[in-house]
């Protein structure tokens, strides 16, 4: 069944899908900046940034804004470049599917696979490049950098999903019903009452 | 006419402008100011006047804003402007003084070690995320000459090496890292050798180890160490750290140390490149050429 849109309204998707990538853009470019300042730890906060993209969108653009997230990521912690591009590229894929096939766009099941994705990234990073090369005391990375930069990547998350709800609500374009579509949901409506 | 002149009033009135004429006279004779009847005046008019001439003032006032309005918008723009420029020039005046310090401290370097081919001032352009070893990138590259295995120092100490090096960024790791192995000597005797090695707790307090020291030896708190250069990577005779506390290692076969490096690795702004030394190791060049 074809949907009936009016050149107009294709233009107003175009440009809010537009506008909308460059908001997830820009928001990227700042996380960037963000994790490349000073000398403290900070969260990896492209994580559940790329995460939270991938929810609200297709799976190409997930996948590449995954890889995009990963390799910035990759250089300003000083990591082999590509490395975290594949994590979250293959996160950002998987999590995608996921939420098409059996979750909703909650917050509560966001946070899960924030929480999940996030450990999974930084025992990953302390596997690689701290307990394999057999680090006296390596134990302590664990406990004192990877577990905290893991919490504050949680605790950011929340922020991030804000944002990137602030950004889909004025930017995502609405789905368009038919009359044929509107009829239809409209019966049915009636039809549970 | 006639009956005017025989009046009355016209004697008084006679009387009366002579009467200002005397004034007159003897306001002459005293400057005009010093008439009792003038300062009374004056006194007594004097607030009513300051009223008047503070409105007068203050409309003229308006009224020369109105009429120059074009004219003051314009100067204040010029003295805006004005003061925008001496605030850049203070700025970069600042900046230019801190970086005339810091190169003062560079060329100290130069004149102490003769034989170094020093890069030319690397700014700090940030910290690797999250690393416990403080590893940071400079935005010096092969384009200014520096290799892999390059020192990085201050004018204070050994800050560490370059891993990793791009056409105008490189990736320096420090002296607190465990990858990172600098022979060492305490510089009051000469003699007493170790391996100056990073450690996941010393790190933590930025600070390094001194490791694989022979249990025979002088070494005490606060003695200098200083790099040995028989690994060819370090110039000879460069401090490295102070150390802090003397102890065995795990094992009981040799005495490690504590040592704080000269320079706080964490709050690093510039630093410089050794691209040569006398004493490099060879295998380098080879690789070059």
């Amino acid at each position: 069944m074809r949907r009936i849109k009016t050149t107009r309204e294709h233009r107003i998707f175009r440009f809010k899908t537009a506008l909308r990538w460059i908001c997830y853009y820009l928001l990227i470019f700042i996380s960037f900046i963000f994790m490349t300042a000073g000398t403290l730890y900070k969260p990896v906060i492209l994580v559940p940034l790329a995460l939270g993209i991938a929810i609200n969108n297709n799976i190409y653009g997930s996948a590449v804004t995954g890889a995009v997230c990963g390799f910035l990521t990759d250089i300003c912690c000083g990591k082999l470049f590509g490395y975290n591009a594949v994590i979250l590229t293959f996160f950002c894929i998987a999590v995608n599917i996921v939420f098409e096939l059996y979750l909703r766009n909650r917050f509560i099941n966001y946070m899960i696979i924030t929480v999940i994705a996030s450990f999974i990234q930084c025992w990953l990073d302390y596997k690689f490049y701290y307990q394999i090369w057999g680090y006296e005391d390596v134990g302590r990375i664990f406990r004192k950098v990877s577990l905290k930069v893991w919490i504050y990547t949680v605790i950011s998350s929340v922020f991030v999903y804000l944002l990137l709800k602030l950004v889909n609500r004025l930017l995502m374009p609405r789905e368009h019903l038919t009359i044929e579509e509107a009829i239809n949901t409209n019966i049915q409506t009636e039809n549970r009452r | 006419m006639r009956d005017f002149i025989k009046s009355t009033r016209f004697k008084i009135l006679l009387a009366f402008l002579a009467f200002l004429v005397g004034i007159m006279i003897y306001s002459v004779t005293k400057g005009g100011y010093s008439v009792s009847g003038a300062s009374f005046i004056n006194t007594v008019t004097k607030p009513f006047r300051a009223a008047s001439n503070r409105i007068s003032m203050s409309m003229e006032g308006t009224v020369d804003k109105l009429s120059n309005a074009d004219k003051y918008y314009e100067e204040n723009e010029r003295l805006k402007k004005q003061i925008g420029e001496l605030n850049a020039q203070l700025t970069e005046y600042d900046a230019m003084k801190a970086e005339v310090e810091e190169l003062r401290k560079f060329v100290s370097i130069k004149e102490e070690h003769e034989d170094y081919m020093l890069s030319q001032p690397c700014g700090v352009l940030g910290y690797v995320t999250n690393d416990p070893f403080k590893s940071f990138t400079i935005d010096k590259g092969s384009a200014d000459g520096i290799l892999v295995n390059c020192p990085v120092v201050t004018a204070e100490g050994l800050v560490g090496i370059t891993v990793e090096v791009s056409e105008h960024v490189s990736t320096v790791r420090t002296i607190l890292s465990p990858d990172l192995s600098v022979a060492a000597v305490a510089s009051s005797s000469n003699a007493d050798q170790g391996i100056i090695e990073g450690s996941i707790t010393a790190s933590e307090n930025s600070r390094t180890r001194l490791i694989h020291v022979p249990k025979k030896n002088k070494l005490k708190r606060g003695d200098l160490m200083i790099t040995a250069g028989s690994s060819g990577l370090f110039p000879k005779d460069y401090p490295i750290g102070t150390i802090l506390d003397i102890g065995f290692d795990s094992n009981g076969l040799s005495v490690c140390a504590d040592i704080q490096p000269c320079v706080d690795v964490t709050r690093l702004t510039s630093v410089i490149v050794i691209t040569d030394f006398s004493g490099k190791k060879e295998e380098e060049k080879d690789e070059e050429d």
